[in-house]
């Protein structure tokens, strides 16, 4: 009631007013009315009737005075004879009258009152943006969907296809991949968390002590990549990512053939997440090396134990393979040993070369839906054929176990051999050798080309010797003895004269000729001696820091201290020289000592001959 | 994918220092959580307003622009989400630990 702002006392209220308000009018009418009758009157006296007498005269004689006062249009008439006048032709008689007024009554209805809720909402700019973002994509579909109707009624004949359909399954799928994509990069922040202080070590920590030690430096081990299911595996190849510097491959195999391992793995970690692999591939055999695109970065091709080959495109699938080499007739006849890219085919087929244990160097190309092998070498020893068990004789072959592709020149590779040979080779000659060197006493395990100066090569073997060679010389340039098994060699991406190498004893060796042409300038043991076994080495091409694997399928990141990495200083006539020059020269120099002085032969005398 | 999914979160579970992960549907209603109920559903209340809130301020800023992640630190945790329109992620992690 209150609500809706009716009371009834104040209802009566009203009413007493208006009845008390009422009486009044009429009053007021009645008044006038009269009012107006007076006036009438006034107006007939002044005009018909004759002016009255003067006042003197009543005296004389009243009653007749009275009478024509009383009617004086009676008097006139008696008097003039003529026509009487009417005065008022229309006999006004005006009357009020009061009804009953119908009583006021008001009837109220109570309803029950709608239902309350608040609504608030604010309108930013992002919101309208939104609205017009909407509007344009609902339109651009429209247009869309008029064009394919258009089609449609030309080409009447087809049927609708059923493509909508998946629509919502697609979506949650999207939504998936967005959760995925999320909990990854959730991830990465809890890493960067829990790995706070290496990162801080990683960046900011130069060992202080470098100052005062002359000609030696120390290696910082930073971050520990492992995998679950790889604990027991052998680290067998390791590279970084040409493209992502923070990426790199790990492969997981085995050295020890006394306890082979039945699978292999390839994974690809990233620094900026040391808990747990990026990419992982399973595979049923023991992955022995490994590969990455330079120019398709999320191409990797794999060798294995068994002799397969398979390349993964790690954006796709991890799971399934792109190609593998059939396991019967298309593969080599012994592991893997070591794989790499060729350089794109003219038509733009991607093809990789791989060495084996059976003395093949094969090149395979990837057509459009299978792997195409072409042996481009069989590396026959140079010796005389032996007789076979059944008398027929045949021609032993060297066991290849790595191979490096000249950098300059795609067609000239080096093929390292378990017989401790490097063979020189062209991809144009399929059988002979440009040049042999006889470099080592038990199978050589890896070779580098310098980065700077492409002539000058290294290699590491099982024979506990690292050896510099440069091309076209057979004796090594310089031959350093490590003490155990080396297992890879390096040489560094910053530097000319700087090469690392790590044993099986667990050590790190770096060198640099620049400073020591005798002793590594750094030697550190960075897994215990007596579990673990160091296999494999690689420099970041960018960061200052090596990755090293192990045989528990551990890879350490080690940062080198900076007596490891000085950096050329330039002569003060010099100063416009650039770091690579300076570099180059450096190495020049220290070649230049070492090289035999090129012999000079006199020119023949021909002094005699002029005068003839 | 489903199953990629799910090992990713009970990996990062697993992570050192982790107290707990919430998955928020786009109601706001916690579909997952390792935390307990009260706390599970005062995280996803306090922690959805909040992400509403800051998409609102980046995309008030440069409508064309949008929140991807979100970190508060604070004395004890770190609580990190990731807002998407369908859901919401939170983890919160002791750093010191």
């Amino acid at each position: 009631m209150i609500e809706m702002g009716l009371d009834p006392d104040a209802i009566d209220d009203d009413d007493d007013t208006k009845t008390e308000i009422l009486p009044e009018e009429e009053e007021t009418v009645e008044d006038e009315e009269e009012e107006v009758e007076e006036e009438e009157n006034a107006g007939e006296e002044d005009d018909e009737a004759p002016p009255p007498p003067p006042p003197e005269e009543p005296e004389e004689d009243e009653p007749e005075v009275i009478m024509p006062a009383i009617s004086p249009s009676k008097a006139a008439v008696k008097i003039g004879g003529r026509p009487k006048k009417l005065v008022n032709s229309f006999n006004f008689s005006e009357r009020a009258a009061l009804t009953y007024n119908n009583p006021m009554r008001s009837q109220e209805v109570q309803t029950t009152p709608p239902p309350l809720a608040t609504f608030s909402a604010n309108v930013l700019q992002w919101v309208i943006y939104d609205a017009y973002q909407a509007d344009y994509e609902a339109q651009q579909l429209e247009k869309e969907l008029e064009k394919e109707r258009k089609e449609k009624e030309k080409a009447s004949t087809s049927r609708a296809r059923p493509v909508r359909k998946a629509g919502k399954v697609q979506l949650s799928e999207a939504v998936q991949g967005r959760v995925l994509e999320c909990w990854r990069v959730l991830e990465r922040m809890i890493n960067l968390n829990s790995y706070t202080e290496i990162a801080k070590d990683y960046r900011y920590w130069d060992d202080p002590s470098d100052e005062f030690r002359v000609e030696e430096g120390t290696l910082l081990p930073l971050w520990k990549f492992m995998y679950d299911k790889t604990k027991t595996h052998t680290v067998t190849d390791l590279d970084w990512n040409p493209y992502y510097y923070d990426l790199f491959t790990v492969c997981f195999g085995f050295f020890d053939f006394v306890k082979p391992i039945n699978n292999g793995a390839v994974c690809l970690f990233t620094i900026k997440n040391p808990s747990f692999p990026d990419y992982i591939c399973i595979t049923d055999s023991a992955v022995m090396c490994a590969d990455i695109h330079p120019k398709y970065c999320y191409m990797v091709v794999i060798g294995q134990y068994d002799g397969a080959v398979l390349v993964f495109n790690v954006q796709q699938s991890c799971k399934d393979p792109i190609f593998k080499s059939n396991n019967v007739t298309n593969k080599h006849r012994g592991i893997v040993w070591e794989i790499k890219w060729g350089p794109d085919l003219p038509d733009g087929e991607l093809n990789f070369f791989s060495v084996s244990a059976d003395g093949k160097v094969n090149n395979w190309v990837l057509m459009q839906n299978e792997l195409m092998r072409l042996t481009i070498i069989n590396l026959y020893l140079d010796q005389e054929a032996v007789a076979g068990p059944d008398g027929t004789k045949f021609r032993l072959k060297s066991c290849a176990s790595c191979i490096k592709f000249h950098p300059d020149n795609p067609q000239i590779y080096l093929v390292g051999t378990e017989e401790g040979l490097i063979y020189k080779c062209s991809t144009q000659y399929s059988s002979l050798y440009l040049l042999t060197y006889k470099a080592h006493d038990l199978p050589i395990s890896r070779m580098d080309f310098n980065r700077y100066n492409r002539d000058i090569f290294i290699s590491a073997s099982y024979d506990w010797r690292v050896k510099i060679w440069d091309d076209q010389r057979l004796e090594p340039l310089f031959s350093f003895d490590l003490g155990d098994r080396v297992g890879d060699v390096k040489w560094a991406p910053y530097s000319s004269t700087v090469f690392a190498a790590v044993t099986t004893e667990g050590k790190v060796y770096v060198f640099d000729l620049n400073i020591n042409k005798y002793k590594p300038i750094c030697v550190q043991a960075v897994v215990s001696k007596r579990r673990n076994k160091l296999t494999r080495l690689a420099f970041n091409p960018k960061l200052p820091i090596i990755i090293v694997g192990d045989d528990k399928g551990c890879v350490t990141t080690l940062k080198l201290s900076p007596n490891l990495r000085i950096p050329c200083k330039a002569p003060k006539k010099q100063q416009h020289l650039d770091q690579w020059t300076l570099q180059c020269m450096k190495l020049d120099k220290l070649l230049s000592l070492v090289r035999e002085p090129v012999t000079l032969s006199l020119p023949s005398d021909t002094a005699g001959l002029e005068e003839d | 994918m489903a199953n990629e999914v799910e090992d990713t979160m009970k990996r990062i579970q697993s992570h050192k220092g982790v107290v707990g992960t919430i998955v928020v549907n786009s109601e706001g209603i916690p579909i997952k959580s390792t935390l307990d109920n009260t706390t599970t559903v005062q995280y996803a209340g306090l922690i959805s307003s909040l992400s509403d809130k800051a998409r609102s301020v980046v995309r008030d800023l440069d409508p064309s622009n949008d929140l991807t992640f979100l970190r508060i630190r604070s004395k004890k945790h770190e609580i990190m989400v990731a807002p998407d329109k369908e859901f919401i992620l939170i983890v919160v992690q002791n750093p010191t630990d």
